[in-house]
């Protein structure tokens, strides 16, 4: 059987197989919502990075002085701009750790007696911030609103002070060159902002198309084994590779619709940019499809019927999902999880097409990842191919 | 000269321990009708299946067309077509799409195929329901459909599994007036069933089949010569007070070869010999048994073939339950459940 006419009976296969798709609005409804739905759910519930605003804080003032008044007038003035905290004032220790208690309050800013005289006297004038660590997320957010806070008072003050030096000595002084001699001019690789979904995208389409394809190839094909209708493709003279190849075709361009349905959703919900070459970043999707058929293949051959498939298949595409780098950097993950996601295609998938569509790199940036897929798809076609030739004619 | 359309030699096929089809030998020729009648699990449908290289043989081979099973699968194809026990189609697309995409994997030039399209919806007088969705047909439409399907590419031979089962009688006579015409054609016809009268009215040749071997092959007629001429008879017996005690007894005797069960009044009995009839009246009578009617039909049908050569009966799917059936030598109740 020639070339062309594989070729040629994969495109009727696959245009039948879209004509079904294209007639059956609970599937077309699917497609629209399902990648909608993800890029919405991970987008919102993971933590985005930005800073709680408006937690609650007490403030109890021991103090009787000039100094104590200042630094909360101050406080107060320095939250304005930032909205990070809600001061609540409370007359004594006591009471705020009630509030506390009755988690009213996230913690509290305690100013012993003596803090103004302190200040004055030359002293360095501390201060008790107690904080409820029982929800370690928030007490970490007070902690670091906390310090950059009062390092930003600590600036005014030193400022103020080394003006004031500078001056009892007849001295020209830049009070920003004494204190902080080193700034940082930190330069990143995206121009402006990013934000969450510039790393979720792309990773998120890769995974998207993957388990449109690994969970369809079985699907397709069990449920044309059920209903009887592979019988009448498998006795007309067509290889089996048609078939496989047509259906793989239907689902890829199901996948590349949803693609670029979570492309158009991210940049226009969620501000995502597209720094690479789009064509480039379409190759490799294809390339992730070409890598995870396999996968699809084994599963049906090996299973037979629909829900058993969609077992094996959902066992492996759980790990692949968490462990694959599409939610949370892999770096940041435990050794040994590191060490199993170096096993699963959708790491490097992911990896390069964040890479491509983030970095602008180009086809030589993404080789290693590149090589590593079509290999593993190359070895899973491998095994995949005669295991569903076999069990076609069980 | 007449060729042979088929041939079968020793061909098995096992499903781990269980064999489906055991050691199957048989030529079909040119332009046959040929039936394959048997209940379900007898192994009809498996061997239409390798036949139609949809399943591997475990061993031995065949001939389909003229063409080794194995070595020339792909040939086998282009001359075969299928009309297999569940419909294939597909309901979201209609009847002419349907026909469309198997026509194209037949590799059918674009206008021949519509012309054939058209020839063959209105050979089943379906050609007003050309562009209309397959889910909105009733059963018996999609059937039309789906053995027009199967004579898009115009083969040679033609598979149909149980081609008529649950079809309403209108539509059943019309698939069978289908397959008498394009047998006309010169088609061969490899038809499964176990509808009977379907056997009998279409065959050109039977082959009663049960548990994947031949029991008895021949034209329709032959078989029931066999019996008829035969000491074997078949009484229908109704008795209105019928118990399992009373079944026992009278298959306890040595001139009946097999009792079984139609319903609570009625038994079929096969005996040797037109005198067994005293006998069973007798024994009968003797355990309590109050007869209400006996028949015995001189014409036999294939059904008594059935029984006479399988020592069962083939019952229709709607009213099939494990029935016990009970041999001669009383040994071996065996309670086959479908």
């Amino acid at each position: 059987m020639d070339v062309i006419k594989i070729l040629k009976d994969s495109y009727h296969v696959m245009a039948k197989d879209l004509l079904e798709l294209r007639r059956n609005r609970m599937s077309l409804a699917a497609l629209f919502i399902m990648p909608l739905l993800f890029l919405v759910m991970f987008g919102f519930i993971f933590p985005s990075g930005n800073t709680q605003q408006h937690m609650p804080m007490g403030l109890v003032n021991l103090d009787q002085g000039q100094g104590s008044n200042e630094f909360i007038a101050q406080l107060e003035a320095m939250n304005k701009n930032t909205s990070y905290m809600d001061f609540q004032s409370y007359s004594s220790i006591d009471e705020a750790k009630t509030a506390i208690n009755k988690g009213k309050i996230y913690g509290v800013f305690i100013l012993p007696p003596g803090f103004s005289e302190n200040l004055t006297s030359g002293k360095s004038a501390d201060f008790t911030v107690y904080i409820d660590n029982s929800n370690p997320q928030s007490a970490m957010q007070i902690q670091q609103v906390l310090s950059s806070t009062v390092s930003s008072m600590n600036n005014i003050k030193a400022e103020a002070n080394v003006v004031k030096l500078g001056n009892e000595t007849n001295q020209p002084v830049n009070p920003q060159a004494m204190i902080f001699p080193y700034i940082p001019n930190v330069q990143t690789t995206i121009p402006g902002q990013t934000n969450y979904f510039n790393f979720l995208a792309p990773g998120l389409m890769i995974m998207i198309v993957m388990m449109s394809v690994m969970t369809g190839i079985p699907e397709a094909i069990s449920k044309e084994k059920e209903m009887g209708t592979f019988d009448g493709m498998l006795s007309a003279p067509i290889s089996q590779i048609s078939v496989i190849i047509g259906k793989t075709a239907a689902l890829c361009t199901r996948g590349f619709i949803q693609c670029i349905i979570i492309l158009a959703i991210a940049m226009i919900l969620f501000g995502v940019t597209i720094q690479g070459s789009i064509l480039l970043a379409f190759f490799m999707l294809l390339l992730g499809i070409f890598s995870f058929i396999g996968i699809g293949i084994m599963a049906i051959s090996m299973s037979g019927d629909q829900a058993s498939s969609t077992m094996i298949v959902n066992l492996l595409m759980f790990p692949m999902m968490f462990l694959g780098g599409v939610f949370y950097p892999i770096q940041q993950m435990p050794w040994f999880m590191q060490t199993i996601s170096q096993f699963i295609p959708l790491t490097y998938a992911a990896d390069a097409m964040r890479k491509i569509m983030l970095l602008n790199a180009g086809i030589g940036d993404v080789m290693t990842q590149i090589l590593i897929l079509v290999a593993f798809g190359v070895v899973t076609m491998a095994i995949a191919v005669p295991l569903f030739r076999k069990s076609m004619t069980r | 000269m007449i060729k042979n359309a088929i041939e079968i030699k020793n061909l098995t096929k096992k499903f781990g321990d269980f064999i489906a089809v055991d050691d199957l030998s048989l030529t079909v020729e040119e332009g046959e009708i040929f039936g394959f009648l048997g209940p379900n699990g007898a192994g009809k449908s498996t061997t239409i299946r390798m036949l139609c290289t949809l399943a591997q043989p475990t061993s031995g081979s065949a001939k389909v067309a003229g063409y080794d099973l194995i070595k020339d699968s792909s040939k086998v194809r282009e001359n075969i077509g299928l009309v297999a026990e569940k419909m294939i189609m597909y309901d979201r697309l209609t009847a002419a799409e349907n026909l469309r995409f198997f026509g194209k994997l037949y590799s059918i030039p674009k206008q021949k195929l519509e012309d054939r399209i058209d020839e063959l919806l209105n050979l089943v007088n379906m050609q007003e329901w050309k562009n209309t969705q397959i889910s909105k047909f009733s059963t018996g439409m999609k059937q039309r459909i789906n053995v027009i399907r199967a004579l898009l590419p115009e083969p040679k031979i033609i598979f149909m599994d149980e081609p008529t089962l649950g079809l309403d009688p209108q539509t059943t006579f019309s698939i069978r007036d289908i397959i008498r015409e394009i047998n006309n054609n010169g088609v061969t016809v490899i038809l499964t069933t176990h509808a009977m009268v379907e056997a009998e009215v279409l065959s050109d040749k039977v082959a009663i089949i049960d548990h994947g071997k031949i029991a008895a092959l021949d034209t329709p007629q032959k078989l029931k010569d066999m019996i008829s001429g035969s000491e074997t008879n078949v009484f229908g017996t109704k008795i209105s007070n019928l118990n399992s005690k009373l079944i026992e007894r009278i298959n306890s005797l040595d001139i009946v070869t097999a009792v079984v069960q139609q319903d609570d009044y009625n038994l079929k009995i096969s005996a040797k010999g037109i005198e067994a009839l005293n006998p069973i009246i007798d024994t009968i009578r003797e355990e309590g048994g109050s007869i209400a009617s006996i028949t015995n039909n001189n014409e036999s049908t294939l059904e008594d073939v059935f029984l006479a050569v399988t020592g069962k009966e083939m019952r229709d799917q709607a009213n099939e339950k494990a029935v016990p059936v009970h041999h001669r030598h009383g040994s071996e109740p065996k309670a086959r459940v479908r």
